[in-house]
């Protein structure tokens, strides 16, 4: 049954289209220049003549208009070019690093999920009592926490004062392992990180649940459930929480698209081989290419996790569907 | 109650996932390349967790022979070969680390020969005459030979790089005939030991010899072949590369039999893993404030002492009111310099010379030392017309406030605590500066548009600092101060005197060494009177290292101390 019609699609596209051309823009519109990325290190030293050959190469010199159509033919083709700062095939990059990212912030969006819904749920079933306020005051409290300073924090105590995790990388550098050694290797070099990412999503998660729980709690059907005589489990379980599942469920969904770009800081805090410190590094080089190839994959991500939301949202909740 | 049960159920399995995944047996996760690191205690009594420690050895016997040394370096070096090397530290140093040049600065920062048995130039210094060694192989066992030597300048000088086709400006001629090689050069050229010669990596002629069009090709690391002391065998982008010694070394093999060099995305990073025992040496230099904790901490020791790099402050020359030297001598003036030392550097560093030279260069002019008098100062702006007609406490020029923007980039924060300082001190002579933090791209476009100086420029008040090379090359100041912008091309301010104009040109060619100090003498004077910028200080290099893992660290000015002498055995270092 479709319950999208060619509207909603073309609003889709559109979206996309608008995206497109911004990720194109923007790059461009800062100060600043990729001439040093191209040219390496000793650009200072090299002639106009040679400055120029650098520029023309990567075609940097043609006009806007011919720019933006090389950069529509690529996103339609999927051929990213190569990165100005190392030459090599973008798609290759993003191929090694979207993994990475994907690691850490997909497991932390999992743990953030159970963690906050159970946390949530709790909370609102024993509203106003001491373990709710405990733990509404604790989980704002962790919200307003600055990322990175709690990943140094972590690291501080778990890795340098304690030496239980690694303090950096995804693997262990230089050290060959196979098989089920490798995967141990990148789960503890994982923990840290993920950790780190979770605390600070669970909050938003638990507020969410809270409060969707406490707007259920307050229905009449879960009145009439009660004084049918349904244990407080199936009431809880079954009336309540499937009820309040669903904004929730959307707003992972929105969280799961910012999977794809948005750990920056604890990949560098953690120095992790993700995305964002691609999306990073190439910002503050100006390598135009990867930026638009990883403003790309963003765009893309965010748009199918909007169109998830849209999608799942009316089976989670039939009152909201489109007759 | 069913909520209860479910919360702990769930931080059980939470838990017990994290047991799991730490492992309780380090045995097989730890590889022979840590066994060495002497690290913080593995034993965790009372923590939940069950956990052995993920990277480090329970009991680590330092091995006697041979030594894994894992470095830290802050940014992505790509595969390191000479048209791929990024930075120039440590990307130069680690490219130095595969190749050899025919010369190599000792630790005094004097050439001495290296591939060349020896090195002679004829008395107007048009022409170098190089013995070369018969005892290097390269990394695939062929001999180096002379042929090599000259294929690789000519194909700098062919193939752009920036760096060493720079260097090799200027060279007319080279011929070789058996070992020994001969160039002669346009114009006679004072520091081509130190420019070119002690710059530039030898490359092999039989892999090269089909590589066309260098700059647009992607590298793979088999082409890294050099005749270095390590040769690159692994490369994982943005993680770590590994070197293996070169066994057939001609001046024997590193006692350090492999070199993991980690990418860190910042020095946060890199201090964490080499507290925690996870790095053995840091490549980057250490901010003042870290060096007292990380020398408190027992296997871990400091190599210090006075660098090249230069913190200044530069001003656009060509524009009102900096035009006026009386505004830039009274700036120059008005600023504390041993202040910014013990405050930023907390000592570490050495007061800045007007005459741009280092006092600890034996070329130093101890006449122009810096004079802070605030009321000397003050008097000169007062007596040039500058005066602060409406009581602001900032005075005016041509009408308007001496007022003015100091831009700065973010990511340096000692250069940030600088630009802070020097605002306030400036703000005592009636000149407000107020400080703008930047982007370092936007802060480097503005200084310096396009990398080019006839894009002018684009900022009234700006930090700035040089790279150690820069200061090095003191036969080459010309490239700084002069007005023809062919020549000066790192003139950023836009600055033009006659006299320095012509006493650096000469500098450039002048072959007698009395007279080449004469010149040096001279410009210092010239620079201090006429302020081109303001020479704030030369910070000193600190770096942290793990002697229980090697110790032998040579500390080089310029060059930190992972550098090619340093992975010697101490017996053959000049």
């Amino acid at each position: 049954m479709r319950r999208f019609g060619g509207r909603r699609l073309g609003q889709y596209v559109l979206v996309f289209a608008v995206a497109v051309t911004l990720n194109f823009l923007l790059p461009r519109l800062m100060p600043g220049n990729p001439l040093a990325l191209l040219a390496g290190v000793d650009v200072g030293l090299m002639s106009a003549e040679e400055r120029a050959e650098v520029i023309e190469a990567v075609g940097l010199n043609e006009p806007i208009i011919s720019q933006y159509i090389d950069y529509w033919k690529s996103v339609v083709t999927g051929d990213f070019g190569f990165s100005y700062r190392s030459g090599r095939s973008i798609s290759e990059m993003i191929g090694e690093r979207l993994p990475w990212t994907l690691l850490i912030t997909g497991a932390a969006l999992v743990v953030s999920a159970v963690v906050g819904i159970v946390t949530g749920a709790f909370s609102a079933w024993r509203r106003g009592k001491k373990s709710d306020l405990t733990l509404l005051t604790g989980m704002i409290s962790l919200e307003s926490l600055p990322s990175f300073w709690l990943g140094m924090l972590l690291i501080s105590i778990f890795s340098v004062q304690l030496g239980l995790f690694p303090s950096f990388g995804a693997v262990t550098p230089a050290s060959d392992l196979v098989g089920w050694s490798h995967v141990r290797d990148i789960a503890e070099h994982a923990v840290l990180p993920i950790v780190t990412l979770s605390a600070l999503s669970i909050p938003g998660v638990y507020l969410t649940m809270r409060y969707s729980m406490l707007e259920v709690l307050g229905e009449d059907f879960i009145r009439t459930a009660r004084a049918k005589g349904a244990s407080e489990t199936r009431v809880l379980f079954g009336h309540v929480a499937r009820n309040a599942m669903a904004p929730v469920v959307t707003f992972l969904a929105i969280r799961f698209a910012f999977a794809f770009g948005g750990s920056v800081i604890i990949e560098t805090v953690f120095s992790y081989p993700g995305l964002g410190r691609l999306i990073f590094e190439a910002v503050s080089g100006r390598d135009y290419p990867v930026m638009q190839a990883a403003f790309l994959v963003i765009t893309v991500a965010v748009l199918l996790a909007n169109l998830l939301a849209d999608v799942m949202y009316p089976i989670l909740d039939p009152r909201s569907a489109e007759t | 109650m069913a909520s209860k049960r479910t919360v702990l159920s769930i931080l059980v399995i939470v838990l017990a996932l994290v047991a799991a995944a730490c492992g309780s047996d380090s045995s097989d996760t730890t590889t022979t390349t840590e066994a060495e690191g002497t690290t913080q205690a593995t034993t965790s009594e009372g923590t939940t967790a069950t956990t052995g420690a993920a990277t480090t050895a329970t009991t680590a016997e330092v091995a006697p022979d041979p030594v894994t040394v894992r470095a830290a370096i802050t940014d992505d070096e790509d595969t390191i070969n000479p048209y791929t090397y990024i930075s120039g530290f440590p990307g130069w140093n680690l490219l130095m680390m595969q190749y050899d040049s025919i010369m190599q600065i000792d630790s005094d920062g004097i050439p001495q020969p290296w591939l060349a048995e020896s090195v002679t130039a004829n008395a107007d210094l048009t022409e170098y005459v190089i013995v070369l060694r018969d005892d290097v192989v390269w990394h695939d066992g062929v001999p180096l030979t002379a042929d090599d030597v000259k294929f690789a300048y000519d194909y700098f000088i062919e193939w752009a790089t920036g760096r060493f086709s720079r260097d090799l400006r200027g060279v007319e001629s080279i011929t070789v005939d058996g070992s020994t090689i001969t160039i002669a050069l346009a114009e006679p050229s004072p520091a081509f030991d130190l420019v070119a010669l002690a710059d530039i990596p030898i490359i092999p002629q039989h892999v090269w010899q089909d590589i066309e069009t260098p700059g647009e090709i992607a590298f793979d690391i088999a082409t890294n072949v050099g005749s270095g002391p390590f040769k690159l065998v692994d490369y994982t982008v943005d993680q770590f590369y590994r070197f293996e010694a070169h066994a057939d070394y001609f001046l024997g093999a590193s006692p350090v039999s492999e070199l993991v060099v980690v990418v860190f995305a910042d020095d946060a990073g890199t201090n964490a893993a080499i507290r925690s025992g996870e790095v053995d040496v840091v490549f980057e230099r250490l901010s003042p404030e870290q060096v007292g904790l990380l020398d408190a901490q027992d296997p871990l020791d400091i190599s210090q002492g006075p660098e090249f790099t230069t913190q200044m402050v530069n001003f656009d020359v060509t524009k009102r009111p900096f035009d006026d030297l009386a505004v830039r001598q009274a700036m120059s003036m008005g600023i504390d310099r041993q202040d910014l030392v013990d405050t930023v550097y907390l000592g570490s560093a050495t007061v800045g010379s007007p005459g741009w030279v280092h006092p600890g260069k034996p070329v130093y002019n101890p006449a122009v030392a810096p004079t802070f008098d605030l009321a000397g100062a003050n008097a000169l702006l007062e007596d040039a017309g500058y005066t602060d007609s409406d009581g602001d406490g900032i005075r005016e020029f041509d009408g308007q406030p001496m007022s003015f923007e100091m831009i700065v980039n973010s990511s340096d924060s000692l250069r940030l605590r600088l630009a802070e300082l020097v605002s306030e001190m400036l703000g005592n002579i009636g000149i407000e500066a107020t400080v703008a933090s930047v982007e370092t791209s936007t802060w480097e476009e503005a200084v310096w548009p396009g990398f080019d100086i006839g894009n002018g420029r684009n900022y009234e008040l700006a930090m700035w600092g040089w790279s150690a090379p820069v200061q090095a090359n003191t036969i080459r100041a010309a490239q700084l101060f002069h007005s023809d912008p062919g020549i000066g091309f790192l003139n950023l301010t836009g600055f033009a005197h006659e006299d320095v104009d012509s006493v650096s040109a000469q500098l450039q060619t002048e072959a007698d060494p009395a007279t080449s100090d004469q010149l040096v003498s001279d410009l210092q004077v010239l620079l201090a009177d006429n302020v081109p910028f303001i020479m704030l200080a030369y910070p000193d290099g600190a770096y942290v290292y793990n002697s229980d893992v090697y110790a032998d660290w040579e500390f080089i000015a310029g060059q930190g101390i992972v550098n090619k002498l340093s992975l010697l055995p101490v017996s053959a270092r000049p």
